[in-house]
């Protein structure tokens, strides 16, 4: 989707603000957010397609609201999709139905715990060989989809060459769409001087993990 | 899962647009009472988990691993060969680290870690990201003038130094492993972490000073 989360190259957005708080929240609503988000979610909700709804926000607001914000925003419109919460509910800040179950009560400590063994392994087998290998030229699709891709804009129709080959993972736009399909995916090593017109002779080289479809050979 | 309609997401948005308030803390509140009035949420769980990533699970089990890394030769062989299996040594895989890849710095190589798509990060290892880290200014420059947003966290870079930007677009997820300071012969591995910095472990730091900052 070429939406105003695929900010990879976009210029005119200033100066980073490097000096921040050195903890992990800056406003208590922002770790509700954090904590709301680790222990909940909408059902059926993949990854992929979180973030899809995620850059499905108005472009307006993705800009220029807080980024934990936008996560509450998502979460909401999860489970609005997925029937769980209603927006009648929304507007008038009250469940319309009778609480059906009773969410765990955790410690820190659970939490931990929890954390450690949420290890989502995006790694499948497949049958297809690789068509690929380490050190091969590829050219980048010109264009992937409309919905939820991770090609960015900046890398498409662009030259690379396959730096690692890492198995087959579940490919991120069927993964959006619930269908839990696996394509080799590579680590793809793009000259700076073939992505920027103004990058001339710098040493920078920039690396994106690729699934395969988003690849031809060159 | 439920069914697929981009469409009506997009619906639900403009909704929310107008019926949720502005401020950021009411909009996450409302969703907090909705879930804990449906009993899908419970209030001292999401403390538990404010709690666990502001203590335990941060910066610092980063700064452990490049620290081990530093003083352990066949350790970080290990980190640099699969990152996963070095990182679940010392339990910290969880969320976001289960494909990760750790990147070496070197005198002619310095590497930096950004989204542009998002803002996936390794949460296990390094805690919640900066804000700085999820900025359209971050996110837009860092695959495109990697140099002057170094330089705006005070790191400059040789001309001679190659730059190499990892951009997070698939579940690998990334660690530099920063150089070691010279002058730190004497210290042990906890010493050593003390001088890891967050941001030396996302790369937009680069030498590290061979004394602890002072704890405030």
């Amino acid at each position: 989707m070429d939406g105003p989360h695929d900010l990879g190259g976009k210029e005119g957005f200033g100066p980073i603000v490097t000096d921040e708080p050195d903890v992990p929240f800056h406003h208590e609503w922002e770790g509700r957010m954090w904590g709301i988000s680790r222990s909940s979610g909408a059902p059926g909700v993949t990854i992929d397609w979180w973030r899809h709804v995620r850059e499905l926000i108005d472009p307006v607001d993705y800009l220029s609201r807080p980024y934990f914000d936008s996560w509450a925003q998502t979460e909401l419109a999860t489970y609005i999709h997925a029937g769980v919460i209603t927006l009648d509910e929304v507007k008038s800040g009250r469940s319309a139905s009778r609480k059906e179950r009773t969410a765990k009560t955790i410690s820190a400590a659970d939490a931990i715990a929890f954390d450690g063994a949420s290890r989502a392994d995006f790694a499948r087998t497949i049958e297809a060989a690789p068509r690929f290998a380490p050190g091969d030229k590829v050219l980048t699709k010109p264009f992937t989809q409309t919905h939820h891709t991770r090609l960015p804009a900046y890398a498409r129709g662009k030259p690379g060459t396959v730096h690692a080959h890492h198995g087959a993972h579940v490919f991120a736009d069927e993964n959006a769409k619930g269908n839990d399909v696996a394509q080799h995916i590579y680590s793809v090593v793009f000259e700076a001087k073939d992505l920027w017109p103004e990058a001339g002779s710098r040493r920078d080289r920039i690396f994106l993990d690729l699934w395969e479809s988003y690849l031809e050979p060159s | 899962m439920t069914d697929y309609d981009p469409a009506k997401v997009a619906e639900i948005h403009r909704h929310l647009h107008s019926h949720l308030p502005s401020e950021p803390a009411l909009r996450v509140k409302a969703l907090e009472s909705l879930l804990v009035e449906k009993g899908l949420v419970d209030p001292q769980t999401i403390d538990a988990w404010v709690e666990a990533y502001s203590e335990e699970i941060g910066p610092k089990r980063g700064a452990a691993v490049v620290a081990k890394a530093w003083t352990d030769d066949a350790f970080k062989a290990r980190l640099l060969s699969d990152g996963t299996a070095a990182i679940d040594e010392l339990g910290f895989v969880g969320n976001a680290t289960a494909h990760l890849k750790a990147v070496e710095n070197t005198d002619g190589i310095h590497n930096l870690v950004v989204c542009t798509l998002c803002s996936c990060y390794p949460f296990s290892l390094l805690g919640v990201a900066p804000n700085w880290y999820k900025t359209a200014a971050y996110r837009s420059r860092a695959v495109r003038d990697p140099r002057g947003v170094l330089a705006e966290f005070g790191v400059e870079i040789a001309d001679d130094v190659e730059v190499r930007v990892w951009d997070s677009t698939a579940e690998l997820r990334y660690l530099v492993v920063p150089q070691r300071p010279a002058g730190t012969d004497d210290l042990d591995e906890a010493g050593l972490a003390a001088l890891v910095t967050r941001n030396a472990m996302i790369g937009t730091d680069r030498v590290l000073s061979a004394t602890a900052p002072e704890a405030s």
